[in-house]
Formats: structure tokens, sequence, C-alpha cells
């Protein structure tokens, strides 16, 4: 006993996200609607200040597609830092971070797993979105396109897992647990991560810093696939450089949540 | 019997910040422990005794690895509860508050199923324990298997937190106030049931301040006041320690408010006052030669004009014990 299942942990963490979502019905309709609603506004604004038409010369893709993409990727991508934040706080307000903290659950599996249920979530929230637009825009092969999309959303997910908890933890550590600090890096991550412009038209410096966050590699890939410029050997160089970079952060990772933990034992779990 | 917990010389002193304005701030520090040791041998239930603010619970996070001691050891089953957390960790079961520590919008089971992964119970045997524990504690006869915590009564959230804290059947259990507000028949199935696990040879570290309480749970009782330990043994013993001191008990028809800072000048210890079903105050005092004060206290009651409906001389109950030895211990 005192082995950790990560299978056993991943149901449990799934149903209680699920008891959460199915209760809060708005949530949910967010959630939906949040990829539409994004578009909608860049849409508006961007036709304010340039047209349609020179956004797809340049970049290759119409915009009401590649924003919705971006949108949807951006979701699925920092629902995994949003959760992570999110579960130290809510555990501390409802009383279950004690338990937490003295169990001997082996940490690394429990961080990885507190994400991936919502990860579930927005899968289901790229069917209603990045699935219809792609079909309507190109037919089979944007429905191909975007099955493709729904899979780099969660591949890029899964990549950033490592380095959101260690900048989650960090920040916790340094700070303490509250969102100020990250209302300031997660914009910023957001930025560097590049969803809302076509990556290769970044500075050469900043392309290779930026590549250094994982998802910003799938969001390369993703950028590609839709401005139809996406060679077999590139692909497979992005996905690689993502995942070798996700398993490189993990003892940072682990060494973080550790150091965290550690920070909160010199005053004392609060009951 | 082995030994399952041991503390050695805890020390704990809690920083906090005060703000006064934007920038100037005060620090203040609360001697919460200062120099506790104590241990708890497999098979016995040891009550940790002592009034608000004693540092029951800091010692019992320090030992359930949620707080660090700034000195002193601790050990787990001869694991270092700070060096050897994990070791730890996989032997305790705790339980820290009786209304808290749950998920709202999950069932009982679910609840349990939760912490049981944590805890790393294979999911066969965590759905026959969890089965076992919903039985023992009644809780799938009160319909809290089934039921959102949100909708749990107080003994219900209680004995869902026991069972947590007997998930994987540890060998020491630490219970900090287990029966705190819970109305009789909670308060006693939980009772019986310490008193059971300590007979199938776990150890359990249960805090309290109710003597009533720890007299009739605890093999052995530990006092604990202002961070420092005053008195341990069993009930009787500490009640034969202090063979000296005997209970004068005074009944009267009217509250005797206005005089007890009289007794207090006295350099008597005036144990509690209450007043009793039959409306008349009881005032209780506590001395080592009875005789003596005896003809002081009636003329100080007398003339405040108050009227004596009863004396009595009395064997001090373990109340007056702790009173007796926290007196000690806080000059
Ligand atoms: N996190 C904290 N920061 C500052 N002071 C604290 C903290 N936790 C406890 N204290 C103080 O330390 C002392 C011991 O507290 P502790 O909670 O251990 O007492 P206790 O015996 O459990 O009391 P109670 O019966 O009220 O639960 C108290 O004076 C308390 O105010
Ligand atoms: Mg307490």
């Amino acid at each position: 006993m005192g082995k950790t299942d990560f299978k056993q942990l991943v149901s449990v963490e799934m149903r209680f996200v699920y008891a959460d979502v199915f209760r809060r019905k708005s949530l949910l309709l967010m959630l939906v609607l949040w990829p539409y609603m994004i578009t909608g506004f860049v849409l508006i604004v961007g036709s304010a200040v340039g047209n349609p038409q020179a956004f797809a010369s340049r970049v290759g893709v119409d915009p009401a597609p590649f924003f919705i993409v971006s949108s949807f990727i951006l979701m699925s991508t920092f629902v995994v830092l949003d959760d992570i934040m999110w579960k130290p706080i809510f555990d501390e307000e409802v009383g279950t971070m004690p338990y937490i903290v003295s169990s001997p659950v082996n940490r690394l599996m429990y961080y990885i797993a507190i994400p991936l249920p919502r990860l579930t979530l927005s899968v289901v929230i790229g069917l209603t979105s990045v699935v219809p637009v792609l079909t309507l825009y190109w037919g089979f092969e944007g429905f191909i396109t975007s099955a493709l999309v729904l899979l780099l959303g969660i591949f890029s997910a899964l990549t950033f897992s490592p380095l959101a908890t260690s900048v989650a933890m960090a920040t916790y550590t340094y700070s303490g647990e509250s969102w100020r600090l990250m209302n300031v890096l997660r914009p910023l991550l957001m930025v560097l991560v590049g969803v809302y412009y076509p990556r290769w038209v970044m500075p050469i410096a900043m392309y290779v810093v930026t590549a250094l966050i994982p998802p910003s590699n799938s969001v390369e890939l993703i950028q590609r696939l839709l401005a139809g410029i996406a060679t077999v050997e590139r692909s497979l160089m992005l996905l690689g450089v993502a995942t070798a970079l996700a398993v490189a952060y993990l003892p940072l990772t682990k060494l973080s949540v550790l150091r965290w933990e550690r920070s909160k034992l010199k005053e004392g779990v609060k009951v | 019997m082995s030994i399952a917990v041991e503390a050695r010389n805890l020390f704990k002193k809690y920083v906090t910040k005060k703000r006064l304005g934007l920038i100037r701030s005060v620090t203040e520090y609360v001697e919460a422990l200062r120099g506790v040791s104590l241990n708890v041998r497999h098979g016995e239930v040891v009550g940790l005794l002592g009034p608000n603010g004693a540092g029951k619970t800091t010692t019992i996070k320090i030992l359930s690895t949620l707080l660090l001691p700034d000195s002193g050891e601790a050990y787990v089953e001869g694991f270092d509860v700070v060096r050897e957390a994990d070791k730890v960790r996989e032997r305790i079961g705790i339980m820290l508050t009786v209304e808290k520590g749950f998920y709202n919008r999950l069932t009982g089971r679910e609840n349990l199923e939760y912490f049981g992964a944590l805890y790393g119970i294979p999911p066969k045997i965590l759905k026959d324990r969890i089965d076992k524990l919903l039985n023992l504690l009644e809780l799938d006869k009160l319909g809290g298997s089934d039921r959102l915590f949100e909708e749990f009564s107080l003994g219900m959230k209680a004995r869902l937190s026991l069972a947590r804290a007997l998930l994987k059947d540890p060998p020491v259990v630490f219970l900090d106030e287990p029966t705190l507000g819970l109305d009789p028949p909670s308060a006693r199935k939980i009772r019986l049931l310490v008193k059971e696990l300590a007979r199938e040879g776990k150890a359990v570290l249960y805090t309290s301040h109710n003597m009533f309480e720890v007299e009739i749970v605890c093999d052995r009782i530990v006092m604990i006041n202002k961070g420092r330990i005053v008195a341990e043994g069993s009930p009787e013993e500490l009640k034969s320690r202090i063979p000296k001191v005997r209970a004068l008990e005074v009944h009267l028809r009217e509250a005797p408010n206005h005089i007890i800072n009289t007794f207090k000048e006295m350099g008597l210890e005036v144990s509690q006052y209450s007043q009793s079903s039959e409306e008349t105050y009881v005032l209780k005092i506590l001395t080592k030669n009875p005789e003596e004060v005896v003809d002081d206290v009636v003329k100080v009651i007398t003339s405040a004009g108050l009227d004596i409906v009863k004396f009595k001389l009395e064997e001090p109950t373990l109340e007056d014990v702790f009173i007796y030895f926290a007196g000690d211990s806080s000059g």
C-alpha cells in the first residue's frame, strides 16, 4: 500500500471536476461560447483597424478559422495552468489541504492528473467550435484539419503541464497562494506562446526563447497546418522539441512542488 | 506495548506580521510550544488535554507532518516526522476538524474514494474498506454514503472524517477534538470506536478540552497548558498525585460573582462556579488545608450577605486537577 496509482488518481479527479461542472451550467455554457466570443471580438476589432483580406494575404489563413483555432488552443493549453493554480487555493478554502499534504501521494503524478479532466472538457469545446467552423470553411479537408487541431490542443496542454506546474508553484512559494503574480505572468505567457499571430513572423531571438515554452511548438505546427505550409520534417521536429522540453522540465516540476509544500510547512498547513 | 509516537522537547513559535498602515507592520510571536515531550504506545489512547490555545493542534500538526517544529524531534513508528515525512504519511490517519475537509459536491463514498486514491489504496481493497467503514460509523444507515457532503449534518461530517482517518487502516491515529460540537449519540459513537481502535492495537492521540471525555476515553492523559506539558498519567494517577488538595464546595442561593476576587486575593484557587439545576450556585475552592480556610471562606460569604445552602468537602475531579496543575505552570 502507499504506491500511487495514476489511473485511479485520474478517475477520482475526473469525478471531482465533473461533479462541479455539471452543477454549474453557466460555466459549461461559458466554456462552449468562449472561442466564438473571442473570435467575434477579434474580428470586430480587427476589421475596424484593417481589413480581413490583408490578414488573409499576410498570414495565409482567413481570420475567422485562424482565431477560432487560436482561441481553442489557448483555452485548452491555459486550462492546465489555471487548474493547477486553482486547486490549492480551493483546497485551502474547503479544508482538504491538510489531508492532501499529509498523504503519501506521488506529487508529480498528482499535479499531472489535476488538469486532465478539464482537458477532456476542452475536447468537447473543440467539437463545438473548431470542428464546425473548419468544416464550414474547407469542407472535408477542414474536418480532417480540425481533428488534428483537437489532438494538437491536447498535446499542447499535456506538454505545457510540467512547466505550468513549475511556474505556478514557484509563484506560490514566492508570494503565497494568490493570483496576484499570475495575473501578470499569465498574459505574458500567452503572448510568448504566440497564439494570436503566426510564430514565423517573430524575430529570431524571440522565436528561440519562446520555443522553450513547449506549447508554442504545437501552436506553430497548427498555424502551419492552417496555412498549408507544414512539412513532415518540420512537424516532427516541432512535436519532438515540445515532448523533449516537457520531459526535461519534469524534475523542475517535482522540485517546485516540494519547495512549495515545504514553504507551507513553516507556518503550518491551515486546517 | 511498543512506542508508536514519540515527541521530544518540541518548540514552535508562530511568526505573524500585523499591518499597522500601508508600510508599517509589527512582527508578533506566539510561543505555541515550549518543550513538549510525550509518547503514545500501540494499544493505548492518550488524551492531550488542554484549554484553548494550549498547543494541542500545533502538536498534532507537527506529528502529522503538517508543520515543522523550530526545534526538538518527533518520531512516528520510528520515522522522523521532518526528515522521513513520506514514511510517516504512509502510517498515520488524521482527523483535524469535525466540520470541514471534504468536497461539497461529492457524496460521502466519493469523498472517501478520492482520499483513498491519494493514500494509494488499490481500488478493490478500497471499495471493501469504504463499505466496512460506512457501516461501522453507521453512515450508510444515516444516508451519508450516497448523499452530497454539503447536505451532511455535523455528526455525519465528523463520522466521515473519522472514516477517512481509518481508511488505510493506519497503526497510528491523530484525532484533534473529534467530538467538538457533536450531539451525544454521534459523540458516543466516536468515543466507543476510538476505544475499539486501541483494543485492535492502534496508537491513538486524542486531543480535547473536555475532562469528562478524556477520563472515559483515554488510558493516559497528558495535560498541556501554554505550550508546556504540566502533568501526565492515568486519570486515577493524576487525581492521586495531588492527594492533599481537596475541593471545598459551597452551594449558594445567589450568584457569588463579586466575591470571587476576594478569594483570589486570599490566595485560594477558585476552580469553578456554576448554576446547578435547583437554582443554587456552586462555588468550588481548591485548597491543601481545608480546615484552616473554612472559617475564612464562610466569613467572606456571610459578610457579603449571601446564604449558604450546602457545604461539602469533595475529592477533586479531573477538572480540578487540571486547574491545579495549570495554575502551577502559569506562574
Ligand atoms: N498559524 C498560526 N499563526 C499564529 N499563531 C498561531 C497559529 N496557529 C496557532 N497559533 C497560536 O498558537 C497557540 C496554540 O494554538 P493551538 O491551535 O495549537 O492551540 P489548541 O490547544 O489547539 O487550542 P484550541 O483548543 O483553541 O484548538 C495559540 O495561542 C494560537 O493563537
Ligand atoms: Mg486546536
